[in-house]
């Protein structure tokens, strides 16, 4: 099931970041300035899954404060009816008052007290960014407009390659674009086991996957194997249209709005944990061009605000269809 | 099909005004409004002519949407204007815009003066839930829904204490408390109570009427769908949507056709729902959206904005 195997390896996720950055001496990162440690305030987010009890948030704040954290923004989350709680802090410190590995130390602590089903802590000025690979087909909107979203720091991510079931040749502006900034475009031809297992290769060293109007459906071999987050844009608003050409479906069922869905993929089509959704206003007015085109401005929308809350750590599974998104 | 079935009831509704004697006019200073709407196969010409016709009469278009889809040869036309009904009298109005429909072969051509034609008269069905229903009520008594109610069919039975019969006793629409069984779903005692209206309001009716009674009817009739058509047809959207984890949930207006829930959609609403609603603020939001999304797709086609576009659409001015 999706839900599980992601909590597991959302654990696994942050733990691989956790223990990487902590292999990694964070000095080198940046080099403590006594003689100004006292302006270096840097951002801090952790996210807190757990069962519910009284006294968490007493204790996660305390916690913060006590290390001369200062507490900037919380969201704290315990649904009707079930005794589950999710929080979502940030946070300023000091990280000369507050080492990152003691931070680690502190909230590893904090969740084993509360026997915490997610506890994940991020500093984005310390930590490497996160690592994707992009897997797209031949409709390359959503592509490009991630592409340049990274080029212009809008998407703090590392691309560490592109891989595609269509053939780009070298004139074309994904592999001018990708060339430029070293960037490998990985083109599997189309087989019969999909190029499962090549993909597989080519992203495991990958913290999560964008599925940019790819094409194809990864098997849930291929989603066991992978084991962590694959976000995907569906060209529609789910549940409607779901399957093939939902712009076409939306002309024909002369609906008055449109709508992109990204959400997490898992092994049921198109149905996973919806991350968000966006519609816009169409009429008599549009034809099929105009559907596309505004279909395809809600894509890259949809998509780049899903794979940046997510970075921000601001969605968390809920349930087992839903998501909470801080 | 409704497309066709629903050309001779707009045609023939103009005509009904015309043989109706028309209520005392205001002073002659006054301009009133008239609005008319155009369907016929495109031309060279056809805005030249209709404006000009307004024009010979003093009449002064203050608003106008035309409307030509791309590699059809078919034309739409709303014009809202002002005119004097002394120098244009209602019945010279009909016979002018008449003319012009013959000339231009026109699909459609109704025009339509609200202060002086009669307001349109609905019935409403509703079942069991009521906000829908309510709400018209409500904006039919402030005046922002003009039209005319003349009765309130439902399948729920209500008891003289509740706030639907004390508001229809103090106005004197009458209620008819129609029980439907699965064999039994009263379409001919339907039929006959609502004859003699324009078209027909579903405020959440849950009965689905049948192809028999949509031709026998003839009119159009105004469906709410509680979700964002096609997503959750059927019943319980609102469960449905709560269970889909969706972050956004939507209400659709639509003309009620054979097929259910199919119809041409008139108008659609969303409201943004996040992992903080559960399935009471899903519902709330939802009946929200629908009294909204019903009564804007009533006000509209009351306005003639809504004209049947290819077979499952609408052109909306």
């Amino acid at each position: 099931m999706g839900i599980p195997r992601r909590l597991c390896s959302s654990l696994n996720l942050f733990q691989v970041v956790r223990f990487g950055s902590k292999k990694k001496s964070y000095s080198s990162l940046h080099p403590p300035n006594p003689s100004c440690s006292n302006s270096f305030l840097t951002h801090g987010i952790h996210v807190f899954q757990c069962p519910d009890t009284v006294g968490i948030v007493a204790k996660l704040s305390d916690c913060i404060a006590s290390r001369g954290g200062n507490i900037l923004a919380a969201d704290v989350f315990v649904p009707q009816n079930k005794r589950v709680f999710y929080s979502r802090n940030v946070f300023v410190f000091d990280p000369v008052v507050w080492p990152r590995m003691q931070m680690e130390e502190d909230f590893l602590r904090l969740s084993k007290t509360f026997n915490a089903m997610r506890s994940v802590i991020r500093v984005p000025a310390l930590d490497p960014k996160y690592k994707i690979a992009i897997v797209a087909s031949k409709q390359d909107h959503c592509l490009i407009d991630l592409l340049h979203g990274w080029q212009d720091g809008r998407l703090s991510v590392d691309i560490t390659c592109v891989i595609s079931n269509h053939f780009r040749g070298p004139e074309s502006e994904v592999i001018r674009f990708l060339e430029m900034h070293g960037v490998p475009y990985h083109y599997l031809r189309p087989t019969e086991n999909k190029s499962e297992p090549e993909i597989l290769k080519l992203v495991q060293n990958t913290d999560f996957l964008v599925l940019a109007r790819y094409t194809r459906i990864l098997s849930s071999t291929f989603l066991r194997s992978y084991g962590k987050d694959i976000i995907n844009i569906h060209h529609g608003l789910l549940p409607s249209f779901s399957g093939i050409n939902p712009s076409k479906q939306a002309v024909d069922a002369g609906v008055k709005l449109i709508g992109a869905t990204s959400h997490f993929v898992t092994e049921e089509h198109n149905a996973g944990p919806i991350i968000e959704q966006m519609v816009e206003r169409v009429c008599h007015r549009d034809n099929l061009q105009s559907f596309v085109q505004k279909s395809q401005n809600l894509e890259k929308q949809c998509l780049s605000s899903a794979i940046r809350s997510y970075c921000e750590l601001r969605v968390l599974p809920y349930e087992e269809k839903k998501t909470v998104v801080f | 099909m409704a497309l066709v079935r629903r050309v001779p009831q707009f045609v023939g509704l103009a005509n009904r005004n015309r043989n109706m004697s028309f209520k005392s006019l205001d002073p002659p200073s006054s301009l009133t409004h008239g609005i008319h709407v155009f369907h016929c196969p495109d031309a060279v010409g056809i805005v030249a002519k209709l404006s000009d016709c307004i024009a010979s009469r003093g009449g002064n278009i203050l608003a106008a949407d035309v409307f030509v889809p791309e590699n059809k040869q078919v034309f739409y036309s709303r014009s809202d204007f002002v005119f004097d009904p002394v120098k244009w009298p209602r019945v010279q109005m009909e016979e002018d815009f008449l003319k012009l429909s013959q000339t231009f072969n026109a699909i459609r051509s109704v025009v339509r003066v609200p202060a002086l034609d009669p307001k349109y008269k609905i019935a409403v069905l509703a079942s069991k839930q009521d906000h829908c229903l309510v709400d018209l009520l409500h904006g039919w008594q402030d005046g922002r829904l003009p039209v005319d109610i003349t009765c309130v069919i439902s399948n729920h039975h209500r008891g003289s204490n509740t706030h639907v019969i004390r508001f229809l006793e103090r106005h004197d629409i009458p209620y008819h408390y129609l029980c439907t069984t699965k064999e039994n779903k009263r379409e001919g005692e339907i039929l006959q109570l609502v004859q003699n209206t324009d078209f027909l309001v579903l405020a959440r009716y849950m009965q689905i009427l049948s192809g028999n009674f949509l031709r026998s009817y003839g009119n159009d009739v105004i469906n709410i769908h509680h979700g964002l058509l096609p997503s959750f047809k059927g019943g319980n959207p609102s469960r449905q949507a709560f269970e889909a984890g969706v972050k956004l949930i939507g209400a659709t207006s639509h003309f009620v056709t054979e097929e259910l829930d199919g119809g041409p959609i008139i108008e659609q609403m969303v409201e943004r729902v996040s992992h903080r609603d559960n399935l009471q603020s899903f519902v709330q939001k939802s009946e929200n959206l629908e009294k909204q999304c019903l009564s804007k797709a009533i006000r509209s086609y009351c306005e003639l904005r809504v004209l049947p576009y290819e077979e499952k659409k609408t052109v909306l001015f």
